[in-house]
């Protein structure tokens, strides 16, 4: 399991990198947008997707667009992990088909959870 | 003043009216001199009213002379300073994590260890452990012990070095507090102009374009707004109302 983990500020970045080793993932790669994190996701190999919304480049929700539109990688997981709080985000984020939308600041154990929920989803279908 | 002016005035004009009824067109040049000359110094009057006025605008807005102040130089050193609380915050943070993790394998080996030696213990108090099992746990015993000493101090040293760490937010809160200054500011200045400029202002009609509702804005500081969730609880109800 390689896991992407999108997000413009490094610390961010590190931070879920370290949680989700704690959570046993330890395959990870990062990008700091969503221009970066396109020929990544591109290039293959990666199974799963961390991005946060706001970032310089191509934004999360963006990004999310893309990979959706995108043939090979249409049924990436995508789990986004940002500030942005508002109503009508969360819901355009649900709608561009996001599977799982946590809200900074967070904890180990809601990430834990939500993975744990996209899996269960994933495996269920 | 004016009276008087008025008064001078009619005389000039009754002369004139005098002269010419006279066809004394000498005198009446002179009177239509004198009348004209009243007329400039009437002009010259206000030009000079208007100079004053003028004069006093420009000096209001040289009482604001800090604007331009607050212009070239506080907000691009704002700036720098605003750029300063990224930096230092990262690297606070970077330092942080850095400790952590050089101390989560510390405290990993010395459970990991405790735990081996735990379940040898165990066996040796039930009387299931031989001979060479029990010297081999001696040594186990024996290197732990200095081990749990050494990774203990240098736990604890890391932890001293986190606290260290975080002596950004007094440096950092310092210098938003000053931007929070500035800004509050450069707010009662601009209201001031807007009050100058303002005056013969009607209002505008608002823009027609519509707003972005899904504009990234980074953390919502002000929780209160109808169209903001407040916490993880919140984003899941919404979700779950949707078929999440």
């Amino acid at each position: 399991m390689k896991i992407l983990i999108v997000d413009d500020f490094s610390t961010m970045r590190r931070i879920i990198k370290n949680l989700l080793r704690d959570l046993g993932f330890n395959n990870t790669t990062e990008a700091d947008d969503g221009l970066t994190a396109l020929p990544i996701l591109k290039a293959g190999g990666i199974d799963f997707l961390v991005t946060d919304w706001n970032m310089p480049g191509m934004q999360g929700i963006d990004l999310l667009k893309t990979v959706r539109a995108d043939e090979t990688l249409s049924s990436m997981p995508v789990l986004m992990v940002t500030a942005e709080t508002k109503r009508e985000q969360i819901i355009e984020a649900a709608q561009a088909g996001v599977n799982g939308y946590i809200v900074k600041p967070f904890t180990a154990a809601t990430l834990k959870d939500k993975i744990d929920k996209i899996f269960e989803r994933i495996d269920a279908s | 003043m004016e009276t008087q002016n008025n008064i001078e005035l009619l005389e000039a004009a009754r002369a004139l009216v005098t002269a010419l009824e006279a066809d004394d067109e000498q005198q009446a040049q002179i009177h239509l001199a004198n009348l004209t000359l009243a007329q400039e110094s009437e002009l010259f009057h206000d030009v000079g009213t208007l100079t004053r006025e003028l004069h006093q605008s420009l000096s209001n807005f040289n009482v604001d002379s800090r604007l331009v102040d607050l212009a070239e130089h506080d907000i691009p050193d704002t700036r720098e300073r605003l750029n300063y609380v990224i930096t230092t915050t990262e690297e606070a943070a970077h330092k942080t994590l850095e400790l952590i993790d050089n101390t989560l394998p510390l405290s990993d080996s010395l459970k990991l260890t405790a735990q081996n030696i735990e379940e040898s213990w165990h066996r040796f108090r039930m009387r299931e452990m031989g001979v060479d099992e029990f010297r081999s746990l001696s040594e186990e015993i024996e290197s732990y012990l200095p081990n749990v000493k050494k990774h203990s101090e240098q736990i604890h040293e890391n932890l001293l070095e986190m606290t260290q760490a975080q002596g950004f937010q007094d440096l950092t809160g310092q210098v938003i507090r000053q931007v929070i200054s500035l800004v509050g500011e450069v707010e009662d200045k601009l209201v001031g102009l807007v009050k100058i400029a303002g005056k013969h202002q009607t209002k505008r009609p608002k823009d027609g374009n519509e707003v972005d509702l899904i504009k990234a804005e980074g953390p919502q500081i002000n929780k209160d707004k109808p169209n903001v969730v407040n916490n993880q609880d919140e984003v899941d109800d919404l979700l779950s109302s949707l078929g999440f």
